[in-house]
């Protein structure tokens, strides 16, 4: 397992345009794999490649239902509205209202190269619109309906003691 | 992206520190929601709302929850426990949750706490309870009375017992309803600064309801409102929250002005500061508690109210201070209790309690009885109260107390409105019980010391030769 160090809010990779992958080679699969490994060790539900620095159209995702592993993704279809708090591993401690659609359609290749299309509501479409985001050079905060909030004081997870 | 916060996870997580590492529900929740202050005011009252009704019904979720499941709930990982209570309470509680919303996410909250193993179990449960609700079958109260009162007002069976056995099976299921009732929030008027009829006046204007309690003039019972401190005759210092049972402590006190009282257990210090405004400025109240930080508390409040005889101080009810030997006019010694009458407030309290812990709070009470008593003077008066119901904190401790030391029981007639006067009030004390009373579940004596002359005889016996009724 390899930890990769995450940006923060300032660092100029988040503010650019990633470059599409064309070829995934072992060294985008063990992108893929840290990423993960990042991600799950900040107790996040996604991040995108910029967030450690790559700019490259990656994106791993899981909100809890497993691992979902996007390389070059592209929505295809949009609908409904959800409006709730999000927060970035690139902010740690704060978070905000944004509201996203509810439904997304994405296309996207995995890390064995092959194509798919995934549709998610709620929290999965949430995610990926902001992991997106974050491929286009976009944080949420400038999506943020009022101000950021402080949310750094949350209890840690209850231990699964058996 | 990271976690959002979710809810129903804040809920169960609330609920294992409430049920398996022994933290007191209304702390545990207020905690939180001063930590959640930014969510939305639908989430916060969803948290308040799950987490209150799951306490409130446990017995009866834990029932239902058997008639679906093969592994009896005492057996279960206490996370999927609580996992299913809560989703059981919505099922059954709640109509504004869809039932697929809150089998849903109980499934994913399952899977998300590690327990992927699990999410057919729990699925499995909750479906089956989802569909068959209205078909199961409760104790038969003809055939297991107590079992029936136990799985339908959720109280523990060894309670209901002690109380059938005292006060009836009627009275008893009186007691369990009221303690499941919405109730207004008792306020004391303090009638020094603001008169009553300004009092109701601000508060009308408020936008709030108001009605005059029954038990004491000055006592209003409010409803309708969100948050006690916006409201204006609380800000001005003209009300203050005390429960009408605490109240009527103060009347049975019934001090002259110029005496000296001490309040030996005085913490939040509601009763000392009635007292105090009773006293009018003169003599002394001191109130003492055992923790820094709840004497702290008091001498804030003190403050606040501008009273000049009262100070509040760091003293152990348990430890005999010399220097109050004999010094008192009243000692109040409002003990450290099962708190068995104010269920309805803080619902956790009937699953905490049971007969060993009782036992010890008893040795409790006996010890700072036999410690503070020697601060009355001789003629002084001792005033004996507790939040509970039933004869072992109260009349049984009473009767040892008359055996050991010299006091008698005295008429508390005198003191409070006719509604409550009876044989054990002419006796010398009260036993408050809610559903029959309109008040928290209280008891409150009042002791005389015999002076020195006097000290051989009428042990054991209340004013008029009246033996302690009710036992």
């Amino acid at each position: 397992m390899a930890l990769r160090q995450i940006r923060i809010m300032g660092d100029e990779k988040l503010e650019k345009v990633c470059r599409p992958v064309k070829e995934i080679t072992d060294r985008e699969r063990e992108l893929v794999r840290d990423m993960l490994d990042t991600m799950y060790d900040a107790n996040g539900v996604g991040l995108a490649a910029p967030q450690v620095g790559i700019l490259k159209r990656i994106v791993v995702i899981d909100i809890g239902e497993g691992p979902v592993v996007m390389i070059n993704p592209e929505i295809l279809e949009t609908s409904g509205e959800q409006t709730g708090q999000e927060g970035c591993l690139s902010l740690p401690g704060q978070a905000g209202i944004v509201t996203r659609p509810n439904y997304v359609k994405v296309r996207a290749t995995d890390e064995n190269g092959e194509e798919y299309e995934l549709e998610g509501t709620e929290l999965m479409a949430r995610a990926i619109c902001h992991e997106c985001d974050h491929l286009d050079g976009i944080m949420y905060v400038t999506r943020v309906e009022g101000n950021l909030f402080d949310v750094s004081d949350q209890p840690e997870e209850i231990e699964d003691e058996e | 992206m990271t976690k959002p916060v979710n809810i129903r996870e804040i809920c169960l997580e609330i609920l294992q520190e409430i049920t398996e590492e022994e933290a007191y529900s209304h702390i545990v929740l207020r905690e939180v929601l001063e930590k959640y202050q930014y969510l939305e005011k639908r989430d916060r009252a969803f948290i308040s709302r799950v987490v209150e009704g799951t306490l409130e019904h446990m017995i009866q979720l834990d029932y239902i929850i058997e008639q679906f499941s093969n592994v009896p709930v005492y057996n279960m990982k206490p996370l999927i426990r609580n996992l299913l209570r809560m989703s059981v309470y919505q099922l059954k509680y709640m109509d504004s949750v869809p039932d697929s919303a809150a089998c849903n996410e109980a499934v994913k909250l399952a899977q998300r706490k590690g327990f992927y193993n699990l999410k057919g179990f729990v699925n499995g449960v909750l479906r089956s309870t989802a569909r068959r609700l209205s078909q199961v079958r409760y104790p038969d109260p003809a055939k297991e009375p107590l079992h029936y009162l136990s799985v339908k007002y959720s109280f523990p069976v060894w309670m209901l017992e002690k109380w059938v056995e005292q006060y009836g099976y009627e009275v008893t299921e009186k007691i369990c309803l009221d303690s499941h009732m919405e109730k207004g929030t008792v306020v004391r008027c303090n009638l020094q600064k603001a008169s009553k009829e300004e009092i109701i006046a601000s508060l009308t204007q408020d936008g709030i309801t108001v009605r005059q309690h029954p038990y004491l003039d000055y006592a209003l019972i409010l409803s309708d409102y969100n948050y006690m401190r916006a409201i204006t005759a609380f800000k001005n210092g003209w009300i203050q929250v005390q429960d009408i049972s605490s109240m009527l402590v103060a009347e049975i006190a019934a001090p002259n002005w110029g005496e000296h009282c001490i309040d030996v257990c005085a913490a939040p210090g509601g009763k000392a500061l009635h007292i105090a405004e009773k006293l009018m400025g003169s003599g002394y109240v001191e109130a003492r508690d055992i923790s820094e930080y709840k004497v702290q508390l008091m001498q804030e409040n003190i403050e606040r109210t501008d009273a000049i005889n009262i100070r509040a101080v760091v003293k152990d009810a348990t430890v005999v201070d010399e220097a109050s030997i004999r010094s008192a006019d009243i000692v109040l010694a409002d003990v450290p209790c099962s708190g068995l009458g104010v269920i309805g407030k803080k619902q956790d309290i009937k699953y905490k309690m049971s007969v060993q812990r009782q036992q010890d709070i008893i040795r409790l009470q006996r010890r700072i009885l036999s410690v503070v008593q020697d601060y009355v003077k001789p003629g002084g008066v001792l005033i004996y109260s507790t939040c509970t119901i039933g004869a072992d904190e109260n009349q049984y401790n009473l009767k040892w107390f008359l055996e050991n030391y010299p006091f008698r029981l005295e008429s508390i007639d005198p003191y409070i409105c006719d509604a409550l006067k009876s044989k054990t009030t002419k006796g010398g004390y009260i036993q408050l019980l809610p559903g029959i009373h309109e008040s928290d579940g209280f008891f409150i004596a009042r002791l005389r010391r015999l002076e020195e002359t006097e000290e051989v005889q009428g042990e054991g016996y209340g004013e008029d030769g009246y033996q302690i009724a009710g036992l």
